[in-house]
């Protein structure tokens, strides 16, 4: 079991390397001088050299690459020029927002999800079948920012039911921040409610012409506990697999959302300086949320031994 | 089986119809467009729906419905190029891992660390390196979206490579590029096929967001996304702008998912009772 833990952990190196690589050399390919577009067209000589200094662009690559990765092994992700505040700090502020989004998004997602995907395979090609998938693909179908628009027109505007936008800490106003977060995390959830439920009916499906299904119901099991015992733990794995991935499409959902809904979180931050290229919050803001990306998989991996114990046998 | 079998086919019907009605009206926007959509008409600015203009207009006076229709054209535009560069790559590269174990490891170490970034930020960050163009707009979506072509292409070269007939081809001498070329290939292009509907989809609504977060093609022309970002500070006093730009989005993706999930059961009947 350790064991297992240990080759996971190391497993997730290299992809962290990559990531790493990726998010340095994003300046790289950068066309025209970073320094001079980053101080503005207002900006004189001087004040271009100092930004160029500040971020090291006056030395070769390969040692900026260097420095770069000496900051990184100490946790230190650089300076932000616009904000005068270490990216890593101003990175941290926001996440929680973030993350509470993605994460509520994914919960709401699996808790109608699941059920539907269950309902659409115990009804597989009946009407409830067609509703619940039609209602999922349409789900994925829709645009997150636009529906956080046509939320915010009708919820907001028309019926004034919920506030347009801003955030509320929960630790202020637990009602305030609910409210603050419902029509964001039920934008993302609605989007991710698609994978959840097409991916449960299939796994769902495929369980349940197996034997120890028939053995269950032959027993004289009630329907809805054949369901709900024997396949979704059964089906759980693949279930899991896609909350992962969802996890990751959640978070860059949430990143585009909190521009709609004025919320303070990271994708503000990082969408506000791609829009201002504040080069070391982008590649910053690349490099956490991949990382944040990898460990929700690791987390999902170390979940498939605990649904699954024919898993820990292996290997 | 049957009946089952008919629906499937209806939701690709479906699909089909969709996706050609938009297509239509993008690939023939010039006839069907009633207004020049860049044209200002300071006479009529935020103009609600009416006869002479169908959706309304936007706060210089041009007509949103004209607008939709051109902005579907370069959605759609974008769309088709990511499918082609992304399939070509993702379809590369996933031949080489699936097919030389060597290659495996390191090539899909790279589309793991690719795929680790959500896909959206990973484009809008590429996009604002390059500067905002539809070249550049094309090839970030293509980086943030052909590991997932590289992993579909390369599980369905292994599933070929496996085969029987492989091997009997592998027996009676024949080389490696004409197994790859007479067996391989030929045994990926159905998953492949799916796989680049639903990149089609994923690209469309990716390069929505490009465009509303202000990274993507710039004006004059712009996709349907940019028509929202437009519409999105009158959304109060006239949210026609902002929603009905959307309804396109929404119908061409779903259309394409729709395609996708009918190929997927058409060309894998092994499949047809299990996903959709």
């Amino acid at each position: 079991m350790l064991r297992l833990i240990v080759v996971r952990l190391l497993a997730a190196v290299p992809v962290l390397f990559v990531v790493s690589l990726i998010s340095f050399g994003l300046t790289l390919l950068v066309p025209g001088d970073i320094a001079a577009e980053m101080a503005g067209p207002s900006a004189n000589r001087m004040e271009v050299e100092q930004i160029r200094t500040q971020l090291g662009l006056n030395q070769p690559p390969l040692e900026r690459m260097l420095h770069w990765y000496g900051g990184l092994l100490q946790g230190d992700l650089g300076r932000s020029i616009l904000l005068n505040q270490s990216v890593g700090s101003a990175i941290l502020e926001r996440l929680p927002v973030t993350l509470s989004l993605a994460g509520i998004a994914l919960l709401m997602a699996a808790l109608v999800g699941i059920p539907l995907g269950l309902l659409a395979a115990a009804k597989a090609h009946k009407w409830q079948d067609q509703a619940a998938m039609g209602g999922a693909l349409m789900g994925l179908s829709l645009p997150d920012f636009w529906l956080g628009l046509l939320l915010i027109w009708v919820l907001a505007v028309k019926l004034q039911w919920l506030p347009s936008g801003g955030w509320i800490p929960f630790s202020d106003d637990p009602v305030g921040w609910l409210r603050s977060i419902a029509m964001p995390a039920g934008v993302l959830a609605l989007n991710q409610m698609g994978p959840l439920a097409r991916m449960t009916r299939s796994a769902a499906l495929e369980v349940s012409n197996s034997d120890f299904i028939r053995t269950a119901r032959a027993k004289g099991l009630a329907e809805p506990r054949v369901f709900a015992r024997h396949v979704l733990s059964a089906a759980a794995v693949p279930i899991l697999t896609v909350a992962g991935i969802s996890f990751g499409i959640a978070l860059g959902g949430a990143l585009v959302i909190e521009q709609v809904f004025s919320l303070p979180g990271v994708g503000r931050l990082v969408i506000g300086a791609v829009l201002r290229r504040d080069w070391p919050v982008i590649q910053g803001g690349l490099l956490l949320t991949a990382f944040v990306f990898v460990a929700v998989n690791l987390i999902v991996d170390l979940l498939y031994l605990w649904v699954d114990p024919r898993l820990r046998e292996a290997r | 089986m049957k009946m089952p079998a008919l629906l499937k086919r209806r939701s690709f019907a479906i699909g089909l119809v969709l996706v050609g009605a938009v297509a239509f009206c993008a690939l023939f926007a010039d006839l069907l467009a009633p207004f020049d959509p860049v044209k200002n008409n300071f006479r009529y600015r935020l103009g609600e729906p009416n006869d002479i203009y169908l959706l309304g207009t936007d706060r210089f006076g041009r007509d949103v419905l004209s607008r939709i229709l051109h902005g579907a054209r370069v959605s759609l535009r974008i769309g088709l190029m990511v499918v082609i560069a992304s399939g070509l790559i993702g379809g590369v590269v996933g031949l080489v891992a699936g097919w030389w174990p060597k290659a495996d490891a390191w090539l899909m170490r790279v589309m793991d660390g690719l795929m680790a970034f959500p896909g959206i930020l990973l484009a809008i960050a590429l996009a604002v390196t390059l500067g905002p163009s539809e070249m550049t707009a094309v090839v970030a979506l293509t980086v943030a979206y052909s590991p997932r072509t590289a992993r579909v292409m390369r599980g369905a070269v292994l599933v070929a490579r496996a085969q029987d007939y492989v091997e009997a081809a592998r027996a009676v001498g024949a080389k490696t590029g004409r197994i790859l070329r007479k067996h391989i290939i030929p045994a990926t292009m159905a998953p492949l096929m799916v796989q680049q509907t639903y990149i089609f989809a994923v690209a469309i609504l990716a390069e929505a967001v490009l465009s509303f977060v202000g990274v993507g093609p710039p004006p004059p022309r712009p996709s349907l996304g940019a028509i929202i970002a437009d519409g999105r500070d009158t959304m109060i006093e006239a949210p026609w702008i902002a929603l009905s730009p959307g309804v396109a989005i929404a119908m061409i993706v779903l259309g394409l998912n729709l395609l996708g999930d009918g190929l997927r059961d058409a060309l894998d009947p092994r499949m047809r009772n299990t996903v959709r």
